[in-house]
């Protein structure tokens, strides 16, 4: 997958790209408003990372500038701006997806995976490891074919931990992506300890293999050269 | 009492004090007047008389028109002239006239005459009469144009007043506000007063607003670097005290972004950011809430009664009915025990969470300020309640916490206004199902 990152702070596009690059991605770097837009119109890409507060305008007005080109990537909106009448603006005006900062590097890649999967595999729903198979519209999981019993909050966290197999998840991240702004009350993250050990329950009930890995002090981690 | 109305008051008891006076001032000088002109003339007349008698016409023959006596004396008095006011000369005590006698004194060839002459003037009490009556006069007119200008006169003066009132009351933090032009010096001096006062309590909101806005941007984004640089350091090759300062790293980093988000929120609830123009069904956040927590209340193993009342419309913002619910019950779930309960009770004046919990160790009247907490759950960042109160001071509600052991309770009341009533309720669901 290619993918342009709009963002004037270089810390976070360095960050995004050694994150992206590290994934197998192509990533490419835009530090302001005209450089990206030269670059949409050179290359295409399969998604846009777009931050909205530009030195030398406003993201919104690359929206626009897409849609009249018939640009047709994916834009996942990035913003310090968290305000709903923000969000609304963005994802009305074009945006697929819209994050807040500070975000985790593991959310963003499953949010840019799920506007991959809609917009360019035509919204194939299906994401499979190994003997495992998600279904993300009927939110079904199936293990050597038979359906697991599982909740929506077990399915979205195995789905989060497939799509960022081979990397280390904090349980600060898992939480953001599962709850959302509730864990703003959340006092600890024991329950993702205690999803994660009912996944790992229900999973190796259905003989399936034990994929995830405890990273001690830090999260979990979906190993795939477990076999 | 209107300003008009006490000006008007103070003018005209100003005039009822000194009237007597005047008046007083008044009957004096003109019955001196009178006196005056009256002796003159008759001291003429005298003069003219003692004249007769000194070409030779005898005393008898004087009597012609006026009332003029002349007697003959054996000595002069020491006097040359004699005045005498005789206020009653009919003899009854209402004569309409007072008579007025000059006596002079005059030696004519060699014989010594008193020449007398009277006249009738108006009495005293005629000429009190006549002043009395003008003064009622007077005093009529003078209340009812003082009553009539002041009014008339207050309209105009009074109204740039009035305008600098009507502006202030409709005064917004969001918008400077221009006073109307007055050529009054006091006027002038409020008006400017207000205005400065106006711009900046404007320019101060304006520039907190301006600080939370950039706040959010600029803490966001060197957080968002941190977080990153973590997890890209956290998938390097490290070993388990490295990954343990990785993890306490994140864990501050994660703290610092709740704090600085629920900062945030609580300014803008304050700079009143969200508008309230809806009725939203607060049972239905309620029970959205409630679902989104079932996990965690499973986890802790707490029982939960809910008794919601159905159709329970709100007068508050969306984002912040969520928020409010989330923050109760987050707290409820947060501080309670194993194996627990939490009591959910929602009707149409208020909105009650009882919990089981530890005894709390923290004055209730404190728990609402910012960055308080019980000790018992550290990990918090201590602005849930601050922002529970804020939510509640928007929105025109009270809430009230007080523990009865074993139960930590915490009412919301509802303000009756932002509550619809069963009538209005048809209505309301007739309007949304035809949006629909």
């Amino acid at each position: 997958m290619k993918v342009l990152v709009v963002e004037d702070n270089k810390e976070i596009a360095s960050s995004i790209h050694d994150f992206l690059v590290r994934e197998g991605y192509i990533c490419e770097l835009a530090y302001c408003f005209d450089e990206a837009q030269e670059k949409l119109l050179l290359y295409s890409y399969d998604c846009v990372l777009l931050d909205i507060m530009l030195p030398d305008g406003n993201g919104l007005e690359l929206l626009k500038f897409m849609k009249e080109k018939g640009i047709q990537s994916g834009v996942l909106i990035i913003s310090a701006k968290d305000a709903m009448d923000d969000k609304i603006r963005g994802l009305e005006g074009g945006g697929d997806d819209y994050i807040t900062k500070p975000f985790h590097l593991p959310e963003l890649h499953a949010r840019l995976r799920a506007i991959y999967r809609r917009k360019q595999l035509s919204g194939s729903n299906i994401v499979t490891f190994n003997e495992i198979t998600l279904n993300t519209d009927t939110l079904e999981a199936t293990v050597h074919g038979s359906l697991l019993d599982i909740t929506r909050k077990e399915f979205d966290l195995l789905l989060y931990l497939v799509v960022n197999k081979n990397r280390v998840l904090s349980r600060q991240s898992i939480a953001t992506h599962l709850w959302g702004d509730y864990t703003d009350n959340l006092a600890n993250f024991d329950f993702v300890y205690q999803h994660i050990k009912n996944l790992r329950k229900k999973i190796s009930a259905a003989n399936g293999a034990d994929y995830i890995d405890t990273v001690y002090g830090l999260g979990y981690k979906f190993n795939s050269s477990k076999t | 009492m209107k300003l008009v109305d006490k000006f008007t008051l103070w003018f005209i008891s100003v005039i009822v004090i000194t009237t007597p006076i005047t008046s007083y001032i008044c009957l004096n000088n003109i019955e001196k007047k009178i006196d005056d002109v009256e002796i003159a003339r008759l001291k003429a007349v005298n003069e003219h008389t003692a004249a007769r008698l000194g070409n030779g016409v005898a005393p008898g023959q004087l009597r012609d028109t006026s009332p003029t006596v002349v007697t003959q004396l054996a000595a002069l008095p020491n006097d040359s002239v004699l005045i005498r006011k005789d206020p009653d000369p009919d003899g009854n005590r209402h004569s309409l006239e007072s008579r007025l006698t000059v006596n002079s004194y005059y030696t004519v060839n060699g014989k010594h005459y008193e020449v007398s002459s009277s006249n009738y003037i108006p009495a005293s009490r005629q000429i009190l009469n006549a002043i009395l009556d003008t003064v009622a006069w007077k005093l009529l007119l003078i209340v009812l144009c003082v009553g009539l200008s002041a009014r008339f006169l207050s309209q105009h003066i009074l109204h740039t007043l009035r305008q600098t009132m009507k502006k202030i009351h409709g005064f917004d933090l969001k918008k400077k506000i221009a006073f109307p032009e007055t050529n009054t010096v006091e006027f002038k001096e409020l008006n400017t007063f207000l205005k400065k006062m106006t711009d900046k309590a404007v320019d101060e909101y304006t520039a907190v607003k301006e600080f939370s806005e950039n706040a959010s941007h600029e803490l966001q984004t060197p957080l968002a670097v941190l977080r990153g640089k973590l997890e890209l350091l956290s998938e390097s090759d490290i070993d388990e005290g490295q990954a343990a300062l990785i993890a306490d790293m994140h864990h501050a980093v994660e703290k610092l972004s709740k704090i600085n988000r629920s900062l945030i929120l609580l300014s803008k609830l304050e700079n009143n950011e969200f508008v309230v123009s809806e009725h939203i069904k607060f049972c239905r956040v309620a029970r959205d809430v409630l679902a989104a927590y079932e996990d965690r209340l499973e986890m802790k193993n707490i029982q939960v009664k809910r008794d919601l009342d159905k159709n329970i419309l709100l007068k508050i913002h969306p984002v912040l009915a969520d928020m409010l619910m989330n923050n109760l019950l987050g707290n409820a779930i947060r501080h309670n025990i194993q194996d627990g309960t939490i009591e959910l009770i929602l009707t149409h004046k208020k909105l009650v969470i009882k919990n089981t919990g530890l005894p709390p160790e923290t004055p209730p009247e404190e728990l609402f300020e910012r960055f308080r907490k019980s000790n018992q759950c550290s990990e918090s960042v201590g602005l849930g309640l601050a922002i529970v109160k804020q939510i509640c001071e928007v929105c025109d509600f009270r809430v009230s916490y007080h523990y009865k052991a074993p139960l930590h309770i915490l009412q919301v009341d509802f303000c009756p206004d932002s509550v619809i009533n069963e009538a209005a309720q048809d209505k309301f669901e007739a309007a949304e199902m035809q949006s629909a």
